[in-house]
């Protein structure tokens, strides 16, 4: 069966940056309320510095520092080669509507570009929540300097949003992973990992994507 | 995608990365320094204290109680308060509310006493205790509802309906000054039995009094000036020239990056600390809070975190350049 690519190195990189620096900091910030002690999470095996909350500030900053990097990365690079596949288009709320309504029914569904409707979605819905995530995050970090300090009022607002944009960020996530509950979407999870998907699953899902695939190929081999 | 020129790039790259700059750095405004507000302190000359051996209670002492006993916690009833699910343990000081040798939720200035031996001779120390009001407070900058803040004026004050009784402004002070009280609060509205333990409560320095240019009760009460309020760049000034006159000592300066408490003593810090963890030691539980220590030169909990601010902040800027670099080399190769 022929593969066809789907994802380069940098998107990969970036997606994996962002999942395991995102764990490690809902890790580390629920460390930051004082839970791991109080349910005693400390004492299980190997567990004991879940409760030391200067190693769990330190984990919070170097993965916000992993965070933040690569979410620069993603925000230049896709900028500068103009690829917005992923960004959500007019219609994809009744598109994936219908996506999921094909998986439950087994019918037919629409023709999709590279991304689902839904992916799309996902991508905006995560996509804001970290943007909100580091931006009350960076405030959190300035404050906590000598030189800075914050109303009461201020600081209320900042971690009340970052602590709600938190919870929103893990039903997203949860929603992302629940995605893969559906075999249908089963195959593009070869494609995080090795870059490649099987070309029968593009040409038969991602049918617009697969055509300008075809016509790119086309049109270099006539440069050529 | 087709080959890209110098200039195209360029082009790009400046509004990429200006987007990038926007969203990720350009957030520096909404923290401010507070400014134009006089910021106040307090000097405690050990020398003049004598922890008001005349009387029962410290003047100090029941003129706090007074004056902010209306700030003080009214949970539901002992014994309808829950254990810390799923510790068998819970922090109830209600039916303890006599109790002046110790900080407490009903108690926030304790004077402490101990015998220092400085130059071949014993000295008495009597040393009044509560919150310190530092500089950049650990205890307020890192709890994570904001239920904390330093105020312009210097006192740093909890937010008692928001604050949800973690204790972890306990943990990271170094004198373990905020004592909590199960059974009020904002937990009791939503699951008491599983999540939360009460409420914080430390002195606010008066802060009501502040505001209208009145002194903390401490320092109106104290019968032999002990207590000193005024702008802190006075009362630091103040305390350097005490400490200088008696060849004494300052503690409040340095410790925990700065306060706006100025302790002065004849008799060194590092000694009163010595004494003051021996009398710890002999306590019935030696880990309990509420009995401040006086560690000198104590560094603040968010030294270590704030040397990796400069890498955090360079992270969009490394990552956008990162990105350049990439996008640019392989849309030069045709990709």
């Amino acid at each position: 069966m022929g593969k066809i690519k789907r994802h380069g190195l940098s998107v990969r990189f970036v997606h994996w940056a962002v999942a395991i620096s995102t764990i490690a900091l809902i890790f580390s910030g629920f460390g930051q309320m004082p839970v791991y002690k109080r349910y005693m999470i400390d004492q299980l095996p190997g567990l004991a510095w879940t409760s030391d909350f200067s190693i769990n500030l330190l984990i919070h900053y170097t993965a916000a520092g992993v965070l933040i990097f690569a979410v620069a990365y993603h925000i230049v690079y896709h900028i500068i080669r103009k690829e917005f596949d992923i960004w959500p288009r007019k219609g994809d709320f009744k598109e994936s509507y219908l996506i999921i309504k094909a998986m439950l029914t087994k019918g037919e569904e629409p023709e999709s570009d590279k991304y689902l409707a839904e992916q799309r979605l996902a991508y905006a819905y995560i996509g804001v929540m970290l943007i909100v995530i580091i931006i009350s995050g960076i405030i959190k970090v300035l404050k906590n300097l000598p030189s800075i300090s914050l109303e009461m009022d201020t600081l209320i607002w900042v971690s009340t949003v970052h602590n709600a944009a938190t919870i929103l960020l893990i039903l997203g996530i949860v929603g992302h992973l629940a995605a893969f509950v559906f075999k249908a979407n089963r195959p593009l999870l070869p494609g995080m990992f090795t870059g490649w998907v099987d070309e029968d699953y593009a040409r038969r899902r991602h049918g617009v994507w697969y055509r300008k695939i075809q016509e790119d190929k086309k049109t270099n081999l006539q440069h050529k | 995608m087709s080959k890209i020129t110098r200039r195209d790039f360029l082009k790009r790259s400046a509004a990429s990365g200006l987007a990038a700059g926007v969203i990720l750095s350009g957030l520096e405004k909404p923290a401010r320094a507070y400014s134009g507000t006089v910021q106040y302190g307090t000097l405690i000359d050990l020398t003049r204290c004598d922890g008001c051996a005349h009387l029962d209670v410290p003047a100090c002492v029941s003129a706090c109680r007074e004056e902010n006993k209306s700030k003080f916690p009214h949970p539901v009833p002992s014994e309808q308060i829950n254990n810390y699910w799923p510790q068998k343990k819970k922090e109830d000081w209600s039916d303890k509310k006599e109790i002046i040798n110790r900080l407490t939720p009903y108690n926030w200035i304790t004077v402490q006493k101990v015998s220092v031996e400085h130059d071949g001779r014993v000295v008495e120390v009597n040393i009044p205790r509560r919150c310190m009001h530092c500089d950049n407070p650990p205890c307020s900058n890192i709890c994570p509802f904001g239920a904390q803040a330093k105020t312009p004026e210097g006192p740093v004050l909890i937010n008692h309906e928001l604050c949800f009784g973690g204790a972890k402004c306990r943990s990271v002070c170094p004198w373990g000054i905020p004592a909590r009280q199960a059974g009020v609060g904002l937990y009791m509205k939503i699951a008491p039995q599983y999540l939360g333990g009460g409420v914080m409560y430390k002195c606010d320095l008066c802060y009501h009094r502040v505001t209208k240019g009145q002194q903390p009760a401490c320092v109106e009460s104290c019968p032999r000036g002990a207590i000193q309020f005024a702008a802190k760049d006075e009362i630091k000034q103040r305390a350097e020239e005490r400490a200088k006159e008696i060849n004494g000592f300052v503690y409040g300066d340095k410790e925990n990056g700065g306060t706006s408490t100025f302790y002065v003593s004849q008799v060194p810090f590092e000694k009163i600390h010595q004494q003051l963890v021996r009398q710890k030691s002999n306590q019935p539980n030696p880990e309990a809070p509420g009995y401040p220590l006086m560690p000198v030169n104590v560094g603040n909990y968010l030294d270590t975190v704030n040397g990796l601010i400069a890498g955090m902040l360079a992270a969009p800027l490394a990552g956008a350049a990162v990105a350049g670099y990439t996008a640019y080399k392989k849309m030069k190769d045709g990709e």
